[in-house]
């Protein structure tokens, strides 16, 4: 035990600082500001979230799309009743990939809360 | 089995007409999210879209939309839960799900009319309903 101290202690594995002016993040060939896998700004923009959803809209059967404008009421302008609101949000569910929960489905009453609630949702693709 | 549970929503029977209400919408969208395992276990991505399906279920709920007594409406609910889920647990076959949801959504009554061709609108009227 005591001789395999000893060697260990003569044995040593000489320490390599690193050199500091060495960039460690970003790849070597490149400047170190491009990340190729990074999804940071990869947020949809708020036009193409308005065309998406004005689609979508528009597609609906009980709808008539010259009337579809970004700032409806899907109750008051266009003449649906809440079961059609439910199934328009669900439609956007869809497009969009999501799933709203209850509460927040209930407010959403018109075409720009749900583009706004949208735009604002982090998973939205 | 696991998805036979959505049926513990409907026991305790509603208060009012707005629970009631609420019932028929959370109904609503369970079923609006079931509609893409529905269409992978009955292979019917070439038959028929999400949105079709789910303007038949919406059309379904509609025909009690009259429906005032909080009671009856929870019976309505209890049926529906079990039609959902009998479906989606895969007790049904493609060819219950085609010809009662998807296909011609007049009943039987399917033909196409090639006989009636010169009948009036009175006429038409008159074959389908009394009142008119």
């Amino acid at each position: 035990m005591a001789l395999r101290a000893a060697l260990l202690r003569h044995v040593r594995v000489p320490l390599q600082t690193l050199n500091p002016a060495v960039t460690l993040t970003g790849p070597k060939w490149g400047p170190p500001h491009l990340r190729w896998m990074s999804s940071h700004d990869d947020h949809l923009t708020k036009n193409e979230v308005t065309d998406r959803v004005l689609s979508v809209v528009k597609c609906f059967p009980k709808v008539d799309p010259s009337t579809v404008t970004p700032d409806v009421h899907f109750q008051k302008d266009l003449g649906l009743d809440s079961l059609d609101n439910v199934e328009i949000v669900m439609a956007l569910e869809e497009e969009f990939k999501l799933e709203i929960p209850d509460k927040e489905a209930d407010k959403i009453d018109s075409t720009n809360l749900a583009i706004e609630y949208i735009y604002n949702h982090p998973m939205a693709s | 089995m696991s998805f036979t549970l959505r049926s513990v929503k409907v026991p305790p029977n509603s208060v009012s007409l707005d629970e009631a209400r609420h019932r028929v919408f959370d109904f609503f969208r369970a079923a609006c999210r079931s509609i893409p395992t529905v269409m992978d276990i009955y292979n019917l991505h070439d038959v028929v879209a999400p949105s079709h399906l789910r303007s038949v279920v919406a059309a379904e709920i509609r025909k009690h939309a009259s429906v005032t007594n909080p009671k009856v409406i929870d019976m309505l609910l209890f049926k529906a839960m079990e039609e959902l889920n009998n479906i989606t647990e895969h007790a049904k076959q493609r060819h219950h799900i085609i010809g009662q949801y998807v296909v011609g959504r007049e009943g039987l009554m399917q033909d196409t009319g090639a006989k009636d061709q010169g009948a009036s609108n009175f006429l038409k009227d008159f074959y389908k309903t009394n009142y008119f």
